[in-house]
């Protein structure tokens, strides 16, 4: 029996490769997907992490449903709500996607867009961000408002490493204390039209929207269009190398309409990106800088950032993972009343944490994280939080 | 069968082994067919609104493949065996869906695909990760626990397929028109199970005379 056993063994495991049947190919088809995750940290009281006056990546609930309806093989609807801390819901994506040619990689998409820029915004936030927070360039809320105009230099380095509450005593537009703007915007997608042609290792995307990266908009509050395009190279599997550019009108036209005669104009954003990751075996290594400048109609030079990230990530065992990221902010200088200074208060950040994935769909992480500002009421804040994600 | 059902399998073998069979009497085959007639619609991919334009077409897991097994066997039919299996990843595919292999088999997941894979499984009987490799790479994991081990893309979540390790010999996996056939089963009575897309569907007793010879049995899956 033994003897005979082993050979039956051996045998049967491999008819056990037999070919199946020629698989069937993908048909049209309508998908459904949810992602809940919900962050629990302490009070960030230097608002390093805040996104809005309110809202903590910290302290964050969200219940996200996306679909996506395959109408054929060359078109789709696709669609992101998401609900945030039991606010009201709100339309992150909803586009159509088409293929003209079925044998070209070229794309169309049009609606609230996934943006071209960079790299992190079009990650899934819960389960595709190895830790918590964003990164600062995606996320931190700058001093600079898109409705509201500084008056002078004065004006606005009063407000050094406040963003989160933005007001400018002698500046113009909207008198009310407002959230300032981030680099890019990760939390909401700019509605337009873009286009993608994808040829061997290079895929190249552009596209016209409403907003501009700081200010996504579904609306156009200026009549002025953003273009913004992206080139990336895959020299090798696991290797992709992205260059990004983007401009367009950032003030609305209400705070234009407040400024004196003699100037008034376009007033852009520009922006510039290099990203960069490298995956292998265990490892995920990413690095983005971002470059970003605007005009001001009351200062005579544009106000320049430049965020700058990497972050890393390495699989320890199966289901646990640790990652970490280093964070900085920085921004140019600006004569004021006590000589030059940057026109916003520098940032570093220091985040590291662990995931485990106790089940496939279920993730949890904790993680501690390090800010310094060189400005502000609250220059210095450690935060250690942890986020279940659970998604299907 | 579900992960709830795995130390089932690893205790229905130990406990409750079929008595030896006479020394003259022959060993006997059992075959027969499965017939599927449950709705098997094609698995759910999640929504990839991230993207920036249409992702390829891929292909559909073949989830109409069962396995059919002795959920006791006879005593004297748990020993290891070393034996080597394939499953590949081909156009965001795993394929087989569905592997069949005795405990103590080494399984080879090779990458047939232009972009990375990362093949891992969080189940009890058998927890790997086995990172990111390309094209024309691969990589084994030793089975050596009975159970159900579910098995996973990191990279492509619409990935998924299952590797049933037996710690016996006598199963059978269906081919592409459902048939099956386990050979050199000694005399007695048993309880057979028809397996289909991550459970357990039908059980049925089946004798195997002293005599030996086929018995024919079929499945229906509803």
């Amino acid at each position: 029996m033994k003897g005979g056993a082993l050979v039956a063994v051996a045998t049967l495991a491999s008819a056990t490769m037999a070919a199946p049947a020629e698989p069937p190919s993908e048909p049209r088809r309508f998908a459904l997907g949810l992602e809940l995750s919900a962050a629990a940290g302490p009070e960030d009281r230097g608002f390093f992490n805040y996104t809005s006056y309110e809202e903590s990546t910290q302290r964050l609930a969200r219940l996200s449903l996306t679909a996506e309806w395959r109408v054929t093989e060359r078109a789709a609807l696709l669609a992101e709500v998401r609900e945030e801390n039991l606010d009201h819901p709100h339309v992150y994506a909803l586009y159509a996607r088409l293929r003209p040619w079925r044998e070209r990689s070229f794309d169309v998409q049009a609606g609230l867009v996934p943006p071209v820029f960079g790299a992190f915004a079009r990650r899934r936030y819960g389960s595709d961000n190895p830790l918590i927070g964003y990164p600062l360039a995606y996320q931190y809320l700058t001093s600079l408002r898109n409705d509201a105009v500084p008056g002078t230099a004065a004006d606005l380095i009063v407000m050094r490493g406040g963003g989160w509450l933005v007001r400018y005593p002698l500046g113009w537009g909207d008198p009310e204390p407002a959230p300032g703007l981030p680099l890019v915007n990760a939390l909401s997608w700019d509605a337009g039209v873009q286009v993608r042609l994808g040829s061997g290792p290079v895929e190249a995307s552009a596209a016209v929207t409403q907003g501009t990266l700081s200010s996504p908009k579904v609306r156009d509050d200026n009549s002025g269009k953003q273009l913004s395009a992206r080139v990336a190279w895959k020299p090798v599997v696991g290797l992709v190398v992205g260059a990004s550019g983007a401009r367009g009108e950032y003030l609305t036209r209400t705070a234009v309409d407040s400024l004196p005669d003699d100037r008034r104009g376009e007033f852009l954003q520009q922006a510039m990106g290099l990203d960069v990751e490298y995956s292998r075996d265990r490892w995920i290594l990413r690095s983005e800088a971002i470059w970003s400048r605007w005009q001001t109609p009351m200062l005579p030079q544009s106000l320049g950032a430049l965020g700058l990230t990497a972050e890393g990530r390495c699989k320890i065992m199966p289901g646990l993972y640790a990652a970490a990221r280093l964070d900085h902010l920085g921004f140019s200088r600006i004569d004021g009343p006590d000589g030059r200074l940057s026109w916003d208060a520098p940032v570093w950040r220091v985040e590291a944490g662990v995931g485990y994935m106790p089940v496939r769909h279920v993730l949890a992480k904790l993680a501690y994280q390090h800010n310094w500002r060189d400005g502000g009421r609250v220059r210095e804040r450690a935060l250690v939080t942890a986020q279940a994600v659970i998604w299907f | 069968m579900n992960a709830a059902a795995l130390p089932f399998l690893a205790l229905a073998v130990a406990v409750e082994p079929a008595a030896p069979p006479p020394a003259r009497a022959v060993a006997g085959s059992i075959r027969g067919r499965v017939e599927i007639l449950r709705d098997l619609p094609a698995p759910q991919t999640r929504p990839s609104v991230g993207d920036l334009g249409m992702p390829a077409l891929r292909d559909l897991p073949n989830r109409r493949r069962s396995v059919v097994y002795l959920e006791a066997a006879p005593q004297g039919a748990f020993e290891e065996h070393a034996g080597r299996s394939v499953m590949d990843q081909r156009n965001e595919t795993f394929v087989p869906y569905v592997l069949a292999v005795t405990v103590g088999t080494t399984v080879d997941f090779t990458n047939s695909d232009r972009t990375y894979h990362n093949v891992f499984s969080l189940s009890k009987a058998k927890r790997f990760d086995l990172g990111r490799y390309a094209k024309g790479q691969s990589k084994l994991v030793r089975f050596d626990r009975p159970g159900v081990v579910r098995v996973f893309c990191e990279i492509h979540s619409h990935m998924s397929a299952f590797v049933l390790v037996f710690a016996h010999r006598f199963f059978a996996t269906t081919d592409s028109e459902g048939r099956y056939r386990i050979d050199n089963v000694p005399p007695g009575t048993y309880t057979i199970v028809a397996w289909n897309d991550g459970e357990p569907r039908e059980s049925r007793t089946v004798r195997v005379a002293e005599e030996g010879g086929v018995v024919e049995l079929d499945f229906v899956v509803r």
